[in-house]
């Protein structure tokens, strides 16, 4: 695939990620977490990118890389079959040391990279020419704040007190809003 | 009165998930889709005696799922799990999926379709099947309906306020909006479903109205393709999904009847057309809008809380005609923590630095008025190998001048209001700290993926028109050109944008039209 057909088409546009393929790695990636359960999309290599990249894009001590890519992988499993499969590619790429080397000039698998040199590789896909390097740094941003802010363990660092109490309060009634039941509401005197 | 609980128990209702065989359902009228489209027209044609059943790829929820919880909620009422994004992922895609459709998630905002928008289309696309005059009697009727009614200043969460009195301050035309909401006790937590059922979504209005009159409800299944033969719609060959909604049982539903009526909405109900392969003039698809749509974020002494009390409550139109340059209106977006957390800019301690002043943020956004410019076509619709859509937008150079001059005004009306910076959801960020500071705004990058860009307001792509060759449907009815049984009704009939949020737009024309179709 020549690379004006590879940015044309996108990330989840079905773009085969043909660099992010297995076994051009120099270095194995390293284990970053273990899964409790089995996983529904990810394999074994993409939890452990993830649980990574997890830990830097969330950094914050309380946040388990682990927890969090187990919540990405349940995510995951609803996104359409193509990005599902997409994802996987941008995992493989990301992690992966041919494609760092030609891009970044780097060797090191991310997972092998320590905290601030995984930063500058963040840094690098955000700030990157190629839109579908840039679209893969938002991906994993995404999909890692959305399992750690989902999380009503993390609302206490950023001052959300949650959802209000409403118990009691429910309008149980298909016709609320008619003039019809406004009336009878207005009859027996509710506010 | 019939309570809710009682129409969900109703023999009419369906739950696709549980069907322990292939469905085989007949009725004079099949309406796909249960949002603003599909939940008027099938209330409508009920109510005259149709035989309806309405069909809804989503799930059937109530008060006992809307727990304000974005973990739980999302899934259950969001396309793709709110994942759903662009080709390019530049543009985030914010779309209902449940009985009620999108209203179910919707903020409440009701503005009329602007009668210069209906004037333009019958000047620019050959929609001469009605004008304004005949929408007005549709959307009083809805309006009553709803109770859709404007909202009083003092109602007004600190984040609107801030937006109101910027735009006043700075002299930029704001009026309140008006809500489809009764006694709502101002949770803010609309767009995860009302816990209270204040708002008067299709899920506790419309969709009830055509169970208590007949019609029937199908849930959990997808259709897949229209049958067709000889010009005409044979059937609707559906997926039954399971009760998470992200599976499938195995089991399948086909649906016959008289009369099909597409209202799945801008994406969904083209890419029905397309895996159906009834695209004959090539147009399916094509001028899909969105609104596309930028924020930015105040940062104040005072608390804001942009997560409580009515989401959307002020609106501003002071730059929705600008000539030659792409229009813009100004709202504000509620600031649950997830949707919070994935709008800012950055990651690691930068990004944590902004969550943890996000309650004394405010969140406001600009959204581009799109379709009304030759260079400002919009976007297409297409379909994956599995069938999913897929939705590819490039932002042409002209919405991009729209968001950097929409960003500046935005700036300024925070600063205006008090604001001590201000931040763009640019990546990585740029923030004003004054005023005088607004020219680093302008000088931040304008390029796919560098900065967050959203669509709450799906538009367009099966547009009426009467010339064949240049519209899906046409204009007095909203019949598909080459189908006689087909019909299109749901927001994707539009030919351009509107300008305003457009659920009462959707209600109004499937109103009029459900109207026309009852009396024959």
């Amino acid at each position: 695939m020549n690379r004006r057909s590879f940015l044309q088409r996108g990330l989840f546009g079905g773009a085969v990620l043909l660099l992010g393929g297995g076994g051009l790695s120099l270095y194995p990636t390293r284990r970053v977490a273990s899964p409790t359960r089995p996983l529904r999309v990810l394999d074994d290599r993409g939890f452990q990118v993830i649980a990574a990249v997890a830990a830097r894009v969330i950094s914050s001590p309380d946040a388990d890389p682990g927890v969090l890519a187990e919540r990405i992988d349940e995510s995951l499993s609803r996104l359409p079959a193509e990005s599902q499969h997409d994802l996987a590619g941008l995992v493989g790429l990301f992690e992966n040391a041919l494609p760092g080397l030609l891009l970044d000039g780097r060797v090191t698998p991310f997972t092998r990279l320590d905290a601030a040199a995984q930063d500058r590789a963040l840094e690098s896909w955000r700030d990157s020419r190629l839109v579908v390097r840039r679209s893969g740094y938002h991906a994993l941003r995404r999909l890692c704040f959305v399992a750690y802010y989902g999380d009503e363990s993390a609302w206490p660092g950023i001052h959300y007190k949650g959802p209000p109490d409403v118990k009691g309060f429910s309008h149980d009634d298909s016709k609320a809003g008619t003039p019809g039941w406004i009336a009878a509401q207005d009859q027996a005197g509710a506010p | 009165m019939t309570k809710l609980s009682v129409v969900r128990a109703s023999a009419g209702v369906i739950d696709g998930s549980a069907a322990s065989a292939d469905l085989d359902l007949s009725a004079e009228v099949c309406v796909i889709g249960s949002g603003a489209g599909g939940a008027v027209v099938a209330s409508v044609l009920a109510a005259a005696g149709v035989s309806v059943i309405l069909v809804e790829e989503g799930g059937y929820f109530s008060t006992a799922d809307f727990d304000m919880h974005e973990a739980h909620t999302v899934p259950k009422l969001y396309q793709e799990s709110m994942q759903r994004a662009t080709a390019d992922l530049a543009i985030s895609v914010l779309q209902g999926r449940a009985v009620g459709g999108t209203t179910v998630v919707n903020w409440t905002t009701s503005f009329r379709t602007p009668e210069d928008v209906v004037a333009h289309w019958a000047t620019k696309h050959a929609v001469g099947g009605f004008h304004h005059a005949d929408l007005v009697p549709h959307y009083e009727a809805i309006e009553a309906r709803l109770s859709v009614h404007q909202v009083d200043e003092s109602a007004m969460n600190r984040n609107n306020k801030k937006l109101y009195e910027g735009c006043k301050s700075k002299g930029f035309a704001v009026a309140p909006t008006r809500r489809n909401v009764y006694q709502c006790m101002q949770t803010g937590y609309c767009g995860t479903g009302c816990p209270i059922n204040a708002k008067r979504s299709m899920l506790v209005t419309l969709v009830p109205d055509a169970i208590d009159a007949g019609a029937r409800l199908l849930f959990r299944c997808r259709v897949d393709r229209l049958e067709s033969s000889a010009g005409e719609i044979t059937s609707a060959q559906c997926t039954l999904l399971d009760a998470s909604g992200y599976g499938v049982t195995g089991k399948r539903a086909t649906i016959k009847a008289r009369r099909f009526i597409l209202s799945g909405g801008a994406i969904n109900s083209p890419a029905v057309l397309l895996r159906s392969g009834l695209n004959d003039n090539g147009l399916v698809g094509t001028r899909t809008f969105l609104h596309p749509t930028i924020g930015v974020t105040g940062l104040y002494d005072e608390p804001i809380e942009a997560f409580y009390g009515a989401p959307q409550t002020a609106a501003s139109h002071a730059f929705a005609h600008r000539g030659d340059d792409v229009g813009f209106f100004m709202e504000a977006a509620p600031g649950y923590p997830v949707l919070s957390a994935t709008a800012m800019p950055g990651f690691g301690a930068s990004h944590r630095r902004l969550m943890e002043t996000s309650s004394r943020r405010t969140v406001h956004i600009a959204l581009a008025i799109d379709g009304f410019h030759d260079d400002v076509p919009g976007g297409t619709v297409k379909v994956r190998p599995s069938g999913a859509p897929l939705l590819e937008y490039p932002i042409p150079p002209r919405l991009w001048e729209a968001f950097r001059t929409a960003q500046r005004r935005l700036a300024e009306i925070n600063f205006a209001s008090g604001a001590k910076e201000v931040t763009t959801l640019h990546d990585p960020p740029v923030t004003a700290t004054s005023d005088k500071d607004l020219d680093r705004l302008d000088a931040a990058p304008w390029e796919p993926c560098r900065v967050g860009v959203f669509t709450a307001h799906q538009m367009g792509g099966c547009r009426m028109g009467d010339d064949p060759k240049s519209a899906i449907v046409r204009s007095e009815d909203l019949r598909h050109h080459v189908l006689k049984n087909l019909h299109v009704i749901d927001g994707s009939v539009f030919p351009t944008s509107l300008g305003v949020n457009p659920q009462e737009s959707i209600y109004g024309l499937a109103r009029l039209m459900a109207t026309r179709l009852a009396g024959r």
